[in-house]
């Protein structure tokens, strides 16, 4: 019985994601049928072909994964770098940059953009693709899991490393980050699908359509007169795909994250 | 040796992560208080002009309306989130195949760019050549105008919302039921107490933590949300789900009213802050309480 209900919840809920698999499939002609069909009749790439080659998709691709990777690089280094110093420093204030940490978790981009807009815009990276990776580098969520998995890693490690005289960069190099690896994979995964996933910067920064990422060209494309659905709809499929190949990959990581309470934000 | 101190109280390893802390974070919101007193387009120099963007706004009825349009869609979008992903953290709570798998396409929504999950509800909700139109009109319905209707294009965009967060929420829910003892139902099972009874009493108050995560975290995302609404209506029809971020968005990037944009900016921060005060004060309260 249970399983019943679950399975019809479930039936439910992936009903939007069959429906767009489904009609992206279609043909011009059937996508626009009424009543329409519930699975193609015959299957038909068109939508597929006409973005993959007809549109600067690989462009989109390229430049959503070279933002997506390079912050994710920065972002994982950073965090890690934080979260050990805020864990196991012990200067002043303290205290004082944890908070800072805690309150940036309630203020997100889509409540500062505008003033966001114009330090970037100071900064002269508007309309480039740094302008999508410098601003998103600091994570607070990431900041925040790094800290917490940092306070339980053990002081013995690092005091015997001490006793035997390595020094502070030595431990962190040595001890620190190679301790951290289930760390690193987490904000890596969660970073990468963020920065995929990411739409306000990109909407707000960038102009010029060979500098779009896959969201903003999605969301561009919806916006122009006698595109065709299933195009939208066979964009839409690809630009889901990156996610569910993640998340199924690393989907133990996502529920401990989530146990762990870290991941929470 | 004055070298090795610095790095010896370790401070030198967040110093990074500030730099971007505070160019992104602090200095805009520095940036949003200042620029709240001025009129600029951007182009020309800013002007000072005190509290004018302020006066504005409190006669702008359609800000007032894009915070009432967030609160509208903040209350009904909570509620739907609540129950969907308690129900679904019961029914999956167990740690086996069946409910490993079956968690996947509760969370997935979760994990899909937003753009593309607006894109798709948007072609499900399509009048003409939607499903949902289709199946009601199997049903013996007439076709509905689901975004072109004002009170059904803000349902739609909740339902979306509450599509999006109801798999996430249930993995909170599958780890607060996760840590309830086995031990409470066993005395109660000893006293008597029926199935609905031991989740009145027991399962919902020793679920407190989780209930005000979920219910933090569910407004926390209501309140940032503007791509569903941008995506699925762009704010229409007239300013039906133009939610607050919206708006904002378009003062200055359409308007390019960067000062007054700002000065909402302010206020919808102040509400939003004023909110996670609230939510963290009911926590502590619990906490002092002694529940658990």
């Amino acid at each position: 019985m249970r399983k019943v209900i679950v399975i019809i919840l479930a039936i439910l809920f992936m009903i939007p994601i069959f429906w767009t698999v489904s009609s992206s499939l279609k043909s011009m002609n059937e996508i626009y049928r009424y009543p329409p069909t519930i699975f193609p009749q015959e299957i038909s790439l068109e939508g597929y072909k006409n973005v993959i080659y007809e549109s600067q998709f690989p462009r989109y691709v390229a430049n959503t994964l070279f933002v997506a990777i390079v912050s994710t690089i920065i972002t994982v280094f950073i965090s890690v770098s934080l979260g050990y110093g805020l864990a196991k420093g012990t200067f002043k204030y303290k205290n004082f940059f944890l908070e800072m940490v805690t309150i940036t978790l309630f203020i997100t981009a889509q409540v500062i953009m505008v003033p966001l807009f114009v330090v970037i815009k100071q900064l002269g990276l508007i309309d480039s693709l740094w302008g999508l990776i410098i601003p998103a580098v600091f994570t607070p969520t990431a900041s925040f899991t790094a800290y917490q998995y940092m306070k339980d890693l053990p002081n013995e490690f690092l005091e015997s490393a001490q006793v035997d005289g390595a020094n502070e960069w030595q431990i962190f190099f040595k001890i620190v980050l190679p301790m951290s690896r289930p760390l690193i994979a987490a904000i890596s995964i969660f970073s990468f699908t963020w920065r995929w996933n990411d739409f306000v910067l990109p909407l707000i920064v960038i102009n010029s359509g060979d500098k779009f990422t896959i969201q903003l060209a999605l969301s561009a494309l919806q916006g122009q007169y006698g595109i065709p659905w299933n195009e939208i709809l066979a964009f839409s499929v690809l630009a889901i795909i990156p996610t569910l190949i993640i998340f199924l990959l690393f989907q133990n990581l996502f529920m401990k994250g989530l146990s762990a309470g870290g991941l929470k934000y | 040796m004055k070298k090795i101190d610095i790095v010896k109280n370790r401070f030198v390893f967040i110093v990074p992560s500030f730099v971007f802390h505070f160019l992104f974070y602090l200095l805009p919101i520095i940036l949003m208080i200042i620029l709240a007193f001025f009129s600029w387009d951007l182009l020309n120099s800013p002007s000072f002009v005190g509290l004018e963007n302020f006066k504005g706004l409190i006669q702008d009825k359609w800000f007032w309306n894009s915070i009432v349009v967030t609160l509208k869609y903040t209350f009904f979008t909570l509620p739907i989130v609540f129950v969907t992903s308690l129900i679904l953290g019961l029914l999956l709570q167990e740690e086996n195949r069946f409910s490993k798998v079956m968690r996947i396409f509760f969370y997935w929504p979760y994990m899909i760019p937003m753009v593309a999950g607006g894109t798709m509800w948007k072609w499900l909700l399509s009048r003409d050549f939607g499903l949902v139109n289709h199946i009601l009109n199997q049903l013996g319905f007439n076709p509905v105008s689901w975004l072109e209707n004002p009170t059904l294009a803000l349902l739609s965009v909740v339902i979306v919302q509450a599509w999006v967060l109801s798999g996430f929420m249930m993995m909170l829910y599958i780890v607060g039921l996760q840590a309830v003892p086995e031990e409470f139902y066993e005395a109660a099972s000893i006293d008597g107490a029926s199935n609905f009874q031991k989740f009145w009493f027991i399962t919902l108050p020793l679920l407190r933590n989780t209930h005000i995560s979920v219910i933090t975290l569910t407004i926390a995302n209501c309140f940032r949300n503007f791509t569903i609404a941008y995506i699925m209506t762009t704010g229409g029809p007239g300013y039906a789900t133009t939610v607050a971020p919206l708006y904002i968005y378009q003062k200055a990037f359409t308007d390019f009213r960067i000062g007054y944009s700002s000065a909402g900016s302010i206020v919808i921060l102040l509400i939003s802050l004023v909110i996670a005060y609230v939510v963290s004060k009911v926590q502590e309260r619990d906490l002092e309480g002694g529940k658990i």
